[in-house]
């Protein structure tokens, strides 16, 4: 201890000053945090995830779960007096329902068709754009206006090129000498379903072949140099390298497409309403007649419980399918 | 320091969409005045009213009403939604069922029923029986607009079903002029006469699409002595009827005098084929009259009663597009005063000449154009006109459109015989009968 003055200025040896120096030498502990700084950062970090979190949950969550809530009540929106808890009434109602067997069986046929040939399809037209040729660009931009043009235009132009009377295509197989009596195809039991596929298959050859097109073209050239020395044949080569390595984009279009196909009611809607007498129909469009034209909210909410469970079960195949496929590809 | 000052813009980043959201959501409503909105100067009542569009002539035609009638007064203004046919109903029971309907709704008579039976409906007998052209009313318009004795809307305007015939073809064919006392034999004489597959010409436009596909069927069947209820029961698979019905599907199956696509050709359909010269005949109310005159031409078509049928019989449905008035309307004084303008003499007159509909006033009828031949068909209709029998249960509205439809269909394609339709028919009527 020095006689001199202080930091303070004071006298250093003064009680007070004693005191002061006292307390600037002992340690005295920070008050410790509510929260530590990890847990604060991860809380911190997770109200920035809320919104999205929210509106995830809002969007998507909370329809499935009113969408469950709205099957076990009858609940037509014309009869409010009506409204009563019925457990699974609208799932036995079902069970029992001709129509909506038919509406399944006319689902799988028009997703199997549809997808299975706009693949196949949507391949070649990847493997042809995939080669070098005058105008390429163009023909890839043209080749994707059926994707572009919105579903419901879709239906209407193709409405009238079906139309039997003054559309198009009866007209041209008329004065080709291939038809003489107009055919009815979205009028015919047998024609509608097959008329709303060519559609739909029209509508999603886009989607295969870019989504091919942009596979193919990350294969690199090295592989098929060397399958070339190695001398494979077009076909060899094809098999052995260009398939094994498009097969995880095969996969993903194809699942993609199969869910989307499942779902989608907007062709049949607008060309067929499902007619004739439901040849056309399938579980989506039924989900939509029985909605908004009967009315019949809590039996719509059962057949679209339905197709989640079927979408559901058809993924967790998918899921086990596809585990593992990139790293065999690769 | 990078990181506190990394934590303070973030913050603020999230204070920042928070208020923002804030002031969004305060814009939210969509019927009530947006809270940002500027203030009106005006101390109008406001009143909502829903109207739908099967054509974009309805559009302008509404607005100039509605103008005519702010020109005429100064208390009320008329908002107006214009909603799509297909939605309609769906737009005005949502609405009904989130209690918030619209003040006045234009809507068809078949959904009264339905309406009223959620109780969403404000009877207005006293007020309408004491309004002055009540009694100048045809009868048949009221009963459109009655439900279990109360009178719930105003019937806007009124029409029933007739044939269509392209006079012009049946002299360059040689065919016998029809009458309006023809039969089913000579309906189908005639029908045999214009059919001509190799030109794509069709006798009759036969309605296979939308709810009218049962109606128009029924209408056909009520000519052999049918009907849909007898003694308050379900009859509509009699023998009667079902003879009736095989003769109606032979049209398609067996004359073949119908373009291939009947079985779903709907409104559009079966007035554009006629348009263009694909039939030379079909069923229809009076809509659809002032768009032949442009397709067709006046001179080369006229209308007729249905032929009579082999019970010396016939029936043509009255329908009627209705102004109706809500329970929960917030504005029924506002809303009374634009419904009892729009059925004055001249603005009810106007929107039902243009529309080519028929006033629900006599007088109005002896006006031009309803003295012409292409309006025949319906004035002399009106004897045996009938409210539509399909009107008399709520619980059929919808089921017609998703379960009578499909049924009539399959019968037309072949999938059931006529009897088998129609037994199944009647089994959803009478499950329907609530």
């Amino acid at each position: 201890m020095s006689d001199g003055p202080g930091p303070l200025g004071a006298n250093p040896n003064s009680p007070g000053a004693i005191a002061v120096n006292r307390q600037a030498t002992i340690a005295v502990p920070a008050p410790r945090a509510l929260l530590s700084r990890a847990m604060r950062e991860t809380l911190a970090n997770y109200a920035y995830l809320l919104p999205a979190a929210v509106c995830l949950g809002g969007t998507v969550l909370f329809p499935i779960l009113k969408a469950i809530h709205m099957s076990l009540y009858h609940n037509v929106l014309s009869r409010p007096q009506d409204y009563q808890f019925i457990g699974i009434g609208n799932y036995l109602r079902m069970i029992h329902d001709p129509t909506f067997w038919l509406t399944l069986k006319n689902s799988f046929t028009w997703v199997f068709w549809s997808v299975s040939i706009q693949f196949v399809l949507g391949f070649l037209g990847a493997l042809l754009l995939n080669a070098e040729f005058k105008g390429r660009a163009f023909y890839r931009t043209l080749n994707l206006l059926p994707w572009i043009i919105p579903g419901v235009v879709v239906g209407l132009v193709w409405e009238y090129l079906y139309q039997p009377n003054y559309g198009p295509i009866n007209d041209i197989l008329r004065r080709v000498g291939l038809l003489r009596v107009p055919i009815a195809w979205l009028s015919d039991l047998n024609l509608a379903m097959p008329a709303v596929v060519f559609t739909n298959i029209w509508r999603g050859i886009p989607f295969f072949s870019i989504m091919i097109l942009a596979g193919l073209q990350a294969i690199p050239d090295e592989v098929y140099e060397a399958a070339t020395v190695d001398g494979a044949s077009v076909i060899q080569r094809f098999w052995h390298v260009t398939l094994p390595m498009l097969r995880p984009i095969i996969i993903v279009a194809t699942a993609t497409r199969i869910i989307w196909t499942f779902n989608y009611a907007d062709l049949i809607f607008v060309m067929t309403s499902g007619g004739p007498a439901n040849a056309t129909q399938i579980t989506s469009s039924y989900t939509l007649l029985s909605a908004y034209t009967d009315l019949d909210f809590g039996y719509a909410a059962t057949l679209s419980v339905i197709l989640l469970v079927i979408m559901l079960i058809f993924t967790a195949f998918y899921l086990k399918f596809t585990k593992g496929v990139e790293s065999v590809s690769g | 320091m990078t990181h506190e000052k990394f934590c303070a813009s973030r913050r603020k980043f999230l204070q920042t969409m928070a208020a923002s959201g804030a002031i969004a959501a305060s814009d939210l409503a969509w019927w009530e005045a947006p809270f940002l909105s500027p203030r009106k100067a005006s101390a109008a009542s406001v009143v909502r009213f829903q109207f739908s569009v099967p054509e974009p002539l309805r559009i302008s035609l509404v607005e100039s009403l509605i103008e005519r009638f702010h020109k005429a007064q100064s208390e009320v203004e008329v908002k107006v939604e214009f909603v799509p046919q297909a939605q309609a109903r769906q737009k005005v029971i949502t609405a009904i069922a989130a209690g918030n309907p619209p003040d006045l709704c234009m809507m068809w008579d078949n959904w009264l029923g339905e309406l009223d039976g959620m109780g969403a409906l404000e009877d207005l007998t006293s007020q309408i029986k004491s309004w002055k052209h009540y009694a100048a009313t045809t009868p048949t318009a009221w009963q459109t607009v009655t439900v279990k004795g109360k009178i719930v809307s105003f019937p806007w305007a009124i029409t029933n079903d007739a044939i269509f015939v392209r006079t012009d073809r049946a002299k360059e064919y040689g065919l016998q002029a029809p009458t309006a006392d023809w039969t089913w034999d000579d309906f189908l004489t005639l029908a045999k006469g214009f059919t001509k597959p190799e030109k794509n010409q069709y006798g009759f436009g036969l309605r296979g699409g939308g709810t009218w596909a049962v109606l128009y069927a029924s209408e056909f069947l009520y000519g052999n002595g049918a009907q849909v209820l007898k003694d308050g029961k379900v009859a509509i698979n009699s023998p009667e009827a079902v003879s009736a019905f095989e003769w109606y599907i032979d049209l398609i199956r067996k004359h073949k005098v119908t373009p291939p696509s009947a079985p779903t050709d709907a409104y559009r359909q079966i007035v554009e084929g006629f348009g263009r010269g694909v039939t030379s005949m079909y069923l229809h109310n009076s809509g659809s009259i002032e768009e032949q005159k442009k397709f067709v031409g006046e001179p080369n078509f006229a209308t007729l009663p249905i032929p009579i049928g082999p019970a010396k019989k016939r029936a043509s449905f009255f329908f009627s597009e209705t102004l109706t008035m809500f329970k929960a309307a917030k504005n029924k004084e506002g809303a009374w005063k634009f419904m009892t303008f729009l059925m004055d003499d001249e603005p009810h007159f106007d929107y039902c000449k243009t529309l080519g509909l028929l006033p629900t006033r006599e007088a109005l009828t002896k006006r031009p154009p309803y003295t012409g031949a292409a309006y025949a068909g319906f004035v002399g209709s009106f004897p045996f006109s009938i409210v539509s029998p399909y009107l008399a249960y709520p619980g059929w509205g919808g089921k017609l459109d998703s379960e009578g439809v499909p049924l009539f269909q399959q019968a037309f394609v072949g999938q059931l015989t006529p009897k088998q339709c129609l037994d199944k028919f009647a089994e959803m009527l009478t499950k329907n009968m609530a």
